[in-house]
């Protein structure tokens, strides 16, 4: 499987994520020379909480556990507790069993819709981030996708060079805000330097808990 | 869903079972090597306390690891007029940290253990699964090197086959047309409704034995 890097959008203080920086950004993406749509992509994160039965009793039990779905792997699901830098890669039918366990509970689902475009060696999806129920723009990413390359140290000059051309090409949009790079510390969850969909789910992870605490201190 | 039985045989009658089930089956066996750790939710946990199993297969160079969920047996008239176990039965395949996740959402160990022995896998009517094994224990927690049989000179025989709300019937008439065939050795029966040795298993076995004795190599 090829390098992935996620980015989320940052907006200055005082700004707001919207549609029109969606499309904004989406425009810097097509404007690339060899740019092309090639489809749709889409992604679910879970977040789940401890059934209890007694509510009153302090929880000793994870409070950052989310599940992720991912379109290009329909078969699997990935678990993190991303307190304790863990992740889970099981087959779909663990859903069931956690729906028969009653143990933990799906409270928050929020979606990652993208639109896909290939350029050549380079891949790239503007995700926006949606409420499972709802359609309110809760915040948008960037995935670079370089594809020759499985290896995540080999690819990250090219992918750092291709950064700085990505930003230059924003920096001409004038935009309220920038895009950031969760570092995924990927060693941390003990995953190898060859590139799976372990490491998308763990990103996409980092990647909202960025945006959560970003609106949090927005207020 | 999954349809099942079992039964016991003596650890000396195993190799006369393997002869038979070889020539019923008309395929390879497989060698069997599984660390089966069950897991209870700790307290406050779910409505109600649950429970998990996690099977580590030993066998394969590179463990593998699979979540199960057992649930409840049919119940009825109708799942008494069958003579096999028909209950829920959810699986996963899982990465190798499973374990540490569910201690880490609050599971704990209720109890482990090991199989060892060997599974013939076919079809003849349903998809039949039938693994004789010998259940160890473990002295030390997940020590799977120092484990110790629960039941000297005894093993454990299964026989299962997955099914679905709508084959089910179809399923368990195939398991118990099937295990007809393995009567003269051992008896098989719901899970839970202990039937003990046969008493016809000596001379079967004897037969057996002396009938494989001209292929052996």
């Amino acid at each position: 499987m090829t390098v992935k890097w996620i980015l989320h959008w940052t907006p200055t203080p005082g700004s707001v994520v919207n549609s029109q920086i969606l499309s904004e950004i989406s425009q810097c993406v097509e404007s690339f020379v060899n740019a092309v749509k090639d489809g749709r992509w889409k992604a679910t994160l879970t977040f789940y909480r401890p059934n209890l039965r007694d509510q009153s009793i302090p929880s000793e039990f994870p409070r950052d556990f989310l599940g992720i779905s991912l379109l290009e792997q329909p078969n699997k699901y990935y678990f993190i507790i991303r307190g304790n830098k863990i992740i889970l890669e099981a087959d779909s039918t663990i859903l069931t069993i956690m729906e028969k366990l009653q143990s933990y509970k799906s409270k928050v689902a929020l979606n990652f819709e993208g639109v896909q475009y290939k350029m050549g060696d380079f891949q790239m999806k503007v995700v926006k981030v949606v409420p499972n129920q709802g359609e309110s723009l809760r915040g948008i990413l960037i995935e670079i996708e370089y594809l020759p390359i499985s290896s995540i140290e080999k690819a990250k000059p090219i992918m750092e060079e291709f950064l700085e051309v990505w930003r230059e090409v924003m920096s001409k949009k004038s935009l309220p805000g920038h895009f950031t790079q969760t570092e995924p510390h990927f060693a941390d969850y003990k995953l190898p330097d060859n590139y799976t969909s372990q490491h998308t789910a763990i990103q996409y992870a980092a990647a909202l808990a960025q945006l959560i605490q970003s609106a949090q201190l927005r207020g | 869903m999954e349809c099942v039985v079992q039964g016991i045989i003596e650890t000396q009658h195993v190799e006369a079972l393997e002869i038979l089930l070889q020539g019923l089956c008309g395929v390879q066996r497989e060698r069997l090597r599984i660390h089966e750790i069950c897991l209870k939710s700790g307290p406050n946990l779910g409505p109600v306390a649950s429970e998990v199993r996690l099977l580590c297969d030993l066998e394969q160079a590179e463990p593998s690891w699979t979540v199960r969920h057992i649930g409840g047996a049919m119940r009825g008239a109708g799942a008494e007029q069958i003579s096999v176990l028909v209950r829920t039965m959810v699986e996963s395949k899982a990465s190798k940290n499973v374990l540490r996740m569910f201690y880490l959402l609050g599971y704990k160990l209720d109890h482990e253990l090991l199989r060892v022995g060997f599974s013939f896998h076919f079809n003849r009517g349903a998809q039949i699964t039938v693994t004789v094994s010998s259940i160890n224990k473990m002295l030390k927690v997940h020590a799977t090197d120092e484990a110790v049989p629960v039941t000297p000179g005894i093993q454990l025989v299964e026989v299962t086959a997955p099914a679905s709300a709508e084959t089910y019937a179809e399923v368990a008439s195939a398991v118990s047309s099937f295990c007809e065939y393995l009567a003269p050795l051992l008896h098989l029966s719901k899970p839970g409704i202990s039937t003990g040795v046969v008493p016809t298993a000596a001379a079967a076995a004897a037969s057996l034995m002396s009938d494989g004795g001209g292929t052996t190599l």
